[in-house]
């Protein structure tokens, strides 16, 4: 199995409430693993470890067999971790076209010498860039919005441009943070298309999702957390033939 | 005329001023009060450099704008380092030290000025090349920090402000970006002091106080934060209105005060009634 991503004995808490309790768990490529959970149950806290949002207390984090838990933020991104947010975190003075040209992995738009003396190279990159941005928002039926503003647009249509942002990093790992939530009819199908797209490419992708049919719909297997622990990992067809997982999520 | 001249030349000192502030508070979101030392910076070592090496005109300007620009790195970077909200108290400390250290150093003339800046030019042709000079250096600040904000290098500070968690694990480097508009903005201000250096001829450390950094944020708010255009207009409304009372023949003893009273009550207002500024970004969501 070509292993994108992996967790050894992640460890986390904040002032006694342990958010990560030696959590080890791996992602391979083409995989599209759920994380599924009561509120609470750390994973968004996971995500936040993976992508350098917060440091661990123990353990370690591999992408592609690396260690990459002494990097910060934005270099994690930059080795190819790709994240959306739960509350989608958009630039709202932005139109939705330039929030994506602000979020490839290498961009030479956040250096001031390169748009000093980058000269040809650094506007045939923009263009470049321009291109990929407006691929993306096609496959995503975004096309005739690029100029809107982000806050012109239903919440449906945020979170699909918050995961349009996370594809321009077209790095091997792409985690979504409840990509569904307040989102339907044709949002919802788009969003389950380019996760499976994504993955058919050769992601490494993980989703924390309440949705469970979107998540019995794409997964190929699924873990199941609740006090910042791994309490089950398999198949969701297993994790909910558990009495005692369901009762812990659903408290029936 | 001369007093038309002179107004000109203020007026292109203080856009220049507002202008430069505006990119580091407007478009990146950092709150300083710092700005009127680099001022200062700017135009003291302009000075100096003419004074005691007769250093021509536009390279000890260019000497104050760099020292400006490299000074500013000594507060941004170890303020920024720890959280951008230490930049401010930072800010205050740098801007209150510094001018401390000028009122008490013998080279810089202590608290009672710095003299003899040697005077280029005289008469009529001073005034008119002096506000030429002082407008057309407004103006390609202006110039320049339009094109910076409106390049993707201006997407990248603006998605900053927005947002600097989810800008950041985009893979972005918030802190270089911090680093170098703040010293884009503090060189622009030591340019500002050397023009004031040279137009003056006289520097008293009184002139760059904290209040100094009171009437550019009033100029970058009412013009309006963020724009470019805003803080030009902001500059100009400023610096005509304590003109304009003066027709009112009233004693400086209530003259300076009244202007002060003025220019918090225009902060007040415009923050409350039209936060955007006159000048609006259009863009601005509240």
């Amino acid at each position: 199995m070509n292993e994108i991503l992996s967790t050894q004995g992640l460890y986390k808490s904040f002032g006694g409430i342990v958010v990560a309790d030696n959590v080890t768990f791996s992602i391979a490529a083409g995989e599209i693993i759920g994380l599924i959970g009561p509120n609470g149950a750390g994973k968004t806290s996971l995500f936040n470890l993976i992508s350098g949002v917060i440091t661990p207390d123990a353990g370690e984090i591999f992408l592609r067999g690396l260690p990459i838990g002494d990097l910060p933020l934005h270099r994690r991104a930059r080795a190819g971790i790709a994240r959306t947010w739960q509350h989608v975190r958009l630039f709202k003075t932005m139109t939705v076209l330039e929030n994506l040209l602000v979020a490839p992995r290498e961009c030479s738009g956040e250096s001031v010498f390169k748009l000093l003396f980058g000269g040809g190279a650094y506007r045939r990159e923009q263009a470049t860039l321009r291109d990929r941005a407006n691929g993306i928002l096609a496959r995503m039926g975004l096309a005739p919005m690029a100029e809107r503003l982000v806050t012109e647009l239903p919440f449906g249509q945020q979170k699909l441009v918050g995961v349009a942002r996370a594809l321009m990093n077209d790095g091997p790992c792409l985690l979504l943070d409840e990509p569904m939530a307040g989102v339907e009819g044709t949002a919802y199908e788009t969003i389950k298309t380019i996760v499976r797209e994504e993955a058919a490419a050769g992601r490494a992708v993980c989703v924390v999702e309440h949705n469970i049919s979107f998540i019995k719909d794409l997964c190929s297997s699924a873990v199941f957390m609740a006090n910042g622990r791994i309490m089950q990992t398999g198949t969701v067809a297993e994790l909910f033939g558990n009495k005692f997982l369901t009762q812990l999520y659903f408290g029936t | 005329m001369h007093y038309i001249y002179s107004l000109l030349v203020l007026i292109g000192i203080y856009v220049t001023l507002s202008a430069s502030f505006n990119l580091i508070i407007g478009n990146g979101g950092l709150i300083s009060i710092a700005h009127p030392i680099f001022f200062a910076l700017g135009a003291y070592t302009a000075a100096l450099f003419a004074i005691n090496f007769g250093v021509p005109v536009l390279f000890s300007i260019a000497a104050g704008m760099i020292v400006a620009l490299g000074s500013s790195f000594a507060l941004s970077l170890p303020a920024l380092r720890i959280s951008g909200d230490y930049l401010l108290i930072a800010s205050i400390g740098f801007q209150l030290g510094l001018v401390q250290i000028i009122k008490n150093l013998d080279f810089t003339g202590g608290a009672g000025g710095l003299g003899n800046i040697p005077s280029v030019l005289s008469g009529e042709t001073r005034d008119i090349a002096f506000a030429v000079g002082s407008l057309g250096m407004a103006l390609v600040v202006v110039l320049i920090i339009r094109s910076i904000i409106r390049s993707p290098y201006g997407s990248a500070i603006t998605a900053m402000r927005d947002d600097e968690l989810a800008f950041v694990s985009l893979g972005r480097n918030a802190m270089a970006i911090k680093l170098v508009i703040f010293a884009i903005g503090s060189g622009f201000a030591g340019l500002a002091g050397g023009v004031y250096a040279y137009y003056y001829l006289y520097l008293s450390p009184d002139q760059f106080e904290i209040l100094q950094s009171a009437t550019i944020l009033t100029m970058v708010v009412v013009g309006g934060m963020g724009s470019t255009l805003g803080p030009v207009v902001g500059g100009i409304l400023l610096l005509a209105l304590p003109q304009a009372i003066t027709f009112l023949q009233l004693p400086p003893s209530i003259m300076g005060p009244l202007q002060g009273m003025i220019f918090t009550l225009l902060v007040l207002v415009f923050l409350f009634v039209r936060p955007q500024g006159l000048i609006s970004t259009k863009r601005l969501h509240r």
